[in-house]
């Protein structure tokens, strides 16, 4: 019928959640009316990095008209932690970061909470902080952990109790230290980078309400509904059937909005004013630092290959500053370990991956999960070990990237993936090999390239479930636990549930909005960019199993065999006998017997789930295992980049990125993913959040935190899809949404170097950075500088 | 202290009190249920406030309440009327301008203002205009080309 | 957020009392730009606001008959200096600096009289004005005056008012025709961004060769002239005379490292974009101008 698509899989049909968005009736927790009895919450924050609480007064803020109740860590002592317990939901001792949260005040406005939490007084005693993760890892650093050895830890990480070390993965392949003479050449080299932020532009929100029968409702903007539930149901020791997670749409998460932040506090906070909804946004000053970041990184990169190229040997060693928690950062480092080779067939590696505590802010999941953060050196020292040995990085690209049926660092077959159809589009599409004219004299134009590799980062049994039912009119209602946070989830959802059904993709209704712990089937959390492969499974088994039901009963009303039946654009046929039944009405009210003696079927219900079971265990010595993860996604990006030499201004003119998508359920969502990870890896490359001396931040605002703008993003983005099938997808589809933004910023490191022969090991890069390495005795000039006066004068 | 003020949204005439130093995006979001401009920075920096003030496209957060006294202003909710979508509503959901929404309403009104101001406007112009709106999850590839494609069609806001 | 009262006086003595309340902290309000910012942030707490919007001459943008001087209300807003072909016309330095600043909904509101009131020292109308050689007409319960724009900026977020006093708007002189100008902005990003250094400058024909003036601003505690590097270039505009003038210009100046930037950094780019002012300026003089 017109204006009805079937087969929708592999098409670019329009979203589904696009008219609400672009009307304004798409609803966002700021957006929830809780009517007149809603009570506003604001944070305490610690105002040091590190140090004991002594007390806390919250006389005067109590005494505060309009206060309703001050929350602390005394009010929960119960650890929390989603790999490793080493969280509270307040302070309950000590502080360990500026920022972190120590009360919580409830009151009847926000701006009587936000005066009341000013009076909240509380008295520290402050200890010493460490803030570099390298020292922090060295014995003698001020223990940021001193219980470490006394916390909940699942069984795959492993932390060092006594030092700041709170998750290190070994990985030992073959024998670097035969390799080291075989090769021609080697390069040793520290990369580092500083903690970033996602800046969603909805900061995190939460919505609580403590019924006096204890039972839990929240509200929140959250990529992880069911997780929460369950480090709700934990560290409040209520059960997880008295706790309901709600998440309408969430404005931008990029693993922000995933495990846990502000949540528990809201919940806690909730349950001093038993009955009343308590709602608690964080500024934008307060989501920079006192929310999630990206972890820093000290890298240590030691590579060698031989006289053709061919790598040899890599030992490295990745000091992760995971900040004051890593209950999340522990499983970046663990991922970064079994991966730390990047995309490449290396044959003998030695990898040490560290998570390490700082007195920094919350080091967690974000969009790449410790693949930007190493590939920013690995991508870097290819570079040049292809300069060493006087070959183009594209060919030494080509030559050592990882293959299908390659043993990889960990011993685990790589599944089939085509890197290097990757790395031919990006340099075709880039003009790899032509020098163009840079456009001005005062300008130098270079290319770079980069790839990249990346696994769902996971514990081994991460599960997706889903439901179909269908109305009367046969539009079908899917039901999952993931959620949109604008990769286009809901659609592709949608997309597959039409197409494994045998329905036109505009009959379904994705009933997701808001996920909701009390109806929705379960999800483990939406990251690791896996509901197109898991979730996706998870709804085709349940459009299936619908199908398979509604074929079971026609062909028995029409005495067929099911094998001889299909359902195409809605309606049930017979190859055999040519007969059709169209599934509206009967999907809900079942077909008549003739003469209406008796009825046959009634309402279609399908249901399905998916869930790896092949994942395995990793030695903790080795690294070693038959299946560390699921599977890999690859890319490349190429970058083409002018510098100005008067100011070291960068300008990116083009970035052309592929991915091995394994199979694009709607393609031109895999190229707005391109797209926006593209800008969101450039950006990334610009951005570093920044502390004094005492830990303080000092651009946690947009003011001095800033992200690329229309006019910062590159004119030209060119986005090309590689489709190797993946064994497991449903029809063969991988994720993308983290992969399209992992190698930007070395791609652009490599290009500078093509355009200024400088290399820049430590982000953020900037116009500064950039013109002082260019110009170190500064400006040329014909004549001398006038003295003068010394700084500051 | 509390002012009288009264205000057109979106053609509906409004007589209302509001606090001296509550925002104009306090008063549309709290007072009149309007919560299409979002609380994205509130200071100035992120544009997901955005709503014509007057016909210009102004930060909501950076407008006292009192201010917004005989003003007239559009918001998202009332791009349709008459239930037919923008043109710019239709180009940014033909074009996939839309990701998580959360910057869309503020996007949408300063491409209004845009193409009311400047109905051809340059890439560079197009850019240059949507500097006070962030974006993190699209690049603004799509929403750059949604108006150019309005633009194109010579349909104007 | 610290609750705070609001007045909109119609007059300018209306507008005085409130400004002279005793024991109460009163600020103006124009663009609301910087104001609600800086009560966020918690650095200010007023206890009632003044909006000027609605006082007579602020929102005057006109040529004043026989000195053909422009007079800009202390209300007008950015956009509308940066979109004005009256501005344009003769004092296109100030519409380019206007246009800089911040982004298209902060510039709908942003005005000129709180730019130079809020006295940052990277005000980014602030250079083109030392160039035009602005007047700052002042109004308050003594009486009006005018002073020098930079008699007006008296140091960072310091200006020389007096309590009471509120900036009607400015007096822009006219320039003679065939003035050519050019402002240069530079900060971290393309744009909606402070500034790390701008310049800006104006070439003047004479009876025998241009003369100069040019501001740097964001490199010293208030805006400044270079009045060195000005006299350089009156003389000589061969490259390496240019040299010499962006030497004085880093001499004069006091950059120092902050959040935005470093010292050396800014140093550096004192340098260069004097340079590429006065070569900008250069390129679009007419085609005869007496220039070695």
């Amino acid at each position: 019928m017109a204006g009805e698509t079937n087969h929708p899989v592999g098409k670019s049909v329009p979203r589904v959640d696009a008219l609400e968005k672009v009307t304004g009736a798409a609803q966002y927790v700021d957006d929830m009316a809780f009517g007149p009895g809603l009570l506003y919450g604001k944070l305490v924050h610690s105002p040091i990095a590190h140090g004991l609480i002594r007390a806390i007064d919250m006389s005067a803020a109590l005494a505060l008209p309009g206060v309703k109740a001050v929350v602390t860590g005394q009010d929960a002592p119960r650890r929390l932690g989603l790999y490793l317990k080493d969280r509270f939901i307040f302070a309950h001792d000590r502080v360990r970061y500026v920022g972190e949260s120590v009360a919580g005040v409830v009151a009847t406005s926000e701006e009587i909470a936000e005066r009341a939490a000013a009076l909240v007084h509380v008295e520290y005693e402050p200890l010493e902080p460490v803030f570099d993760p390298y020292l922090a890892a060295q014995s003698g650093a001020p223990l940021v952990h001193p219980d470490l050895g006394s916390y909940e830890v699942v069984n795959f990480i492993f932390p060092e109790p006594g030092t700041n070390i709170s998750e290190h993965f070994r990985l030992r392949k073959g024998d670097t230290e035969a390799a080291w003479p075989r090769c021609a050449t080697v390069v040793e080299s520290t990369y580092t980078l500083p903690q970033i932020q996602h800046a969603p532009i909805e900061t995190h929100i939460a919505v609580a309400r403590w019924d006096p029968s204890d039972e839990i409702t929240l509200w929140a903007a959250s990529q992880s509904p069911f997780a929460q539930r369950d480090l709700l149901a934990q560290s409040l020791g209520v059960p997880h059937g008295k706790i309901r997670v709600i998440s309408p749409y969430v404005g931008g998460g990029f693993g922000g909005k995933a495990g846990i932040s502000i949540e528990a506090n809201v919940a806690l906070m909730a349950g001093a004013v038993k009955g009343r909804p308590v709602k608690v946004r964080m500024t934008r000053e307060e989501e920079f630092i006192a929310t999630n970041v990206r972890q820093s990184l000290v890298a240590k990169i030691k590579i060698g290959c031989d006289a053709d190229g061919q790598l040899l040997a890599m030992e490295v060693t990745y000091y992760f500053g995971g900040g004051a928690y890593n209950d999340y950062g522990v499983n970046i480092a663990r991922a970064a370990g079994y991966s730390c080779t990047g995309p490449y067939d290396v044959p003998n590696v030695k990898g040490d991956s560290l998570c390490v505590y700082t007195n920094h802010p919350i080091g967690s999941a974000m969009r790449g999960f410790g693949m930007p953060e190493i590939h920013w050196g690995i991508e870097q020292v290819m570079d040049l070990l292809a300069e060493r040995i006087g070959m183009d990085p594209a060919e030494f690209r080509r030559r050592n990237c990882v293959r299908t049926d390659d043993t990889i660092l960990t011993g685990m077959t790589m599944p089939r993936i085509d890197l290097v159809a990757c790395i031919d589009k990006v340099t075709r599409a880039i003009g790899w090999g032509s020098q163009p004219a840079p456009s001005a004299p005062n300008k130098r134009r270079g290319k770079g390239i980069a790839i990249m590799w990346k696994a769902p980062a996971m514990p081994p049994n991460p599960g997706s479930s889903a439901i179909v039912r269908f109305n009367e009119d046969a539009t079908l209602n899917v039901y999952v636990g993931g959620q949109e946070i604008g990769q286009g989830a809901f659609t592709v959802v949608a997309q597959m549930a039409a197409e494994a059904l045998g329905i036109p993709y505009e009959w379904v209704r994705v009933s997701a909005n808001p996920v909701d712990t009390k109806y929705s089937p379960y999800e483990w959390q939406t990251v690791a960019s896996r509901l197109t492969w898991s979730m996706g499974n998870a709804v085709k088994a349940a459009a299936e199993d619908a199908r398979a039901k509604i074929l079971d009963i026609v062909a028995r009303y029409w005495d067929e065999d099911p094998t001889d039946l299909d359902i195409k654009e809605g309606v049930v046929v017979s190859y055999r006998s040519e007969r059709e039944q169209p599934l509206q009405k009967m999907v809900v009210y079942g077909l008549p017997n003739e003469n209406f003696e008796g009825w046959q079927g009634g309402p279609i219900v399908g249901s399905g789930k998916f869930m790896p079971t092949y994942v395995t265990g990793l030695d903790p010595d080795t690294g070693q295992g038959t299946r560390a993860v699921v599977h890999y996604t690859v890319g490349a990006q190429a970058v083409d980049l002018e510098v100005d030499t008067e100011t070291g201004a960068i300008e990116i003119l083009t970035i052309a990125s592929a991915y091995d998508v394994g199979k694009a359920i709607n393609p031109d969502l895999v190229m707005t993913q391109i797209e926006g990870g593209a800008v969101h890896g450039m950006s990334s490359a610009f951005e570093g959040l920044r502390f004094d001396q005492s830990g303080r931040p000092i651009n946690g605002s947009f003011v001095d935190y800033k992200i690329a703008t229309a006019k910062d993003a590159p004119r030209a983005i060119h986005g090309d899809i590689v489709e190797t099938p993946l064994e497991d997808g449903p029809w063969g589809a991988r994720g993308v949404g983290e992969h399209v933004m992992v190698q930007t910023a070395p791609a652009i490191a490599n290009a500078l170097y093509a355009a200024t022969g400088r290399r820049f090991t430590d982000l953020p890069l900037s116009s500064e950075k950039v013109y002082l390495a260019m110009h170190p005795e500064g400006p040329e000039l014909s004549c001398e500088l006038p003295d003068k006066d010394p700084p500051g004068a | 202290m509390l002012h009288e003020i009264s205000l057109t949204v979106n053609g509906d005439h409004h007589a209302i009190v509001v606090r001296s130093h509550h925002t104009l995006l306090q008063v549309l979001r709290e007072q009149l249920g309007i919560t299409s401009p979002k609380r994205g920075c509130e200071n100035g920096e992120c544009g997901a406030c955005t709503v014509l003030l007057d016909g210009l496209p102004v930060n909501s957060c950076l407008v006292l309440a009192p201010e917004a006294d005989g003003a007239i202003i559009e918001t998202t909710e009332g791009l349709s009327a008459g239930g037919e979508l923008h043109p710019l509503q239709e180009a940014f959901i033909q074009h996939n301008a839309v990701q998580c929404g959360f910057c869309t309403p503020g996007m949408l009104m300063s491409s209004k203002a845009l193409l009311d101001r400047n109905p051809h406007p340059t890439e560079d112009e197009i850019r240059e205009a949507l500097v006070g709106n962030l974006c993190r999850c699209t690049g603004y590839v799509r929403i750059i080309e949604a108006i150019q494609d309005v633009a194109g069609r010579g349909e104007e806001g | 957020m610290h609750p705070y009262d609001y007045c909109k006086p119609t007059s300018l003595g209306e507008a005085f009392q409130h400004l002279t309340s005793p024991g109460k902290v009163v600020a103006v309000v124009a663009g609301a730009t910087d104001l609600i910012p800086r009560v966020r942030d918690g650095v200010f707490h007023p206890d009632l606001v003044v909006d000027v919007k609605g006082l007579p001459r602020l929102r005057d943008l006109t040529v004043q008959a026989g000195t053909g001087s422009l007079f800009v209300g202390a209300a007008i807003r950015m956009n509308e200096l940066a979109r004005s072909e009256l501005v344009r016309s003769h004092w296109s330095v100030l519409a380019d600096a206007a246009a800089s600043m911040g982004n298209e909904q902060v510039r709908n509101r942003a005005t000129i009289g709180g730019n130079i009131c809020t006295a940052s020292p990277a005000a980014d109308t602030a250079p083109a004005l030392y160039v035009l050689e602005g007047l700052v007409q002042i109004a308050g319960p003594g009486g009006e005056r005018q002073l020098p724009v930079a008699d007006f900026i008296t140091g960072p977020r310091k200006t020389a008012l007096r309590l009471g006093e509120i900036v009607i708007g400015l007096v822009l002189p006219r320039p003679p025709d065939g003035t050519v100008g050019a402002f240069e902005k530079l900060s971290r990003r393309q744009a909606g961004d402070l500034s790390i250094v701008s310049v800006a400058a104006l070439a003047i024909p004479e009876a025998a060769r241009p003369s100069w003036r040019l501001a740097l601003g964001a490199v010293s505690p208030t805006p400044l002239r270079a009045a060195e590097s000005e006299a350089i270039l009156a003389g000589d505009l061969s490259d390496e005379a240019i040299d010499r003038a962006a030497a004085a210009a880093y001499g004069c100046c006091c950059p120092i490292s902050d959040i935005r930037a470093g010292q050396e950094y800014r140093q550096a780019m004192v340098i260069n974009l004097t340079r590429r002012v006065v070569r900008a300026i250069i390129s679009r003089m007419p085609a005869d101008p007496p220039c070695c």
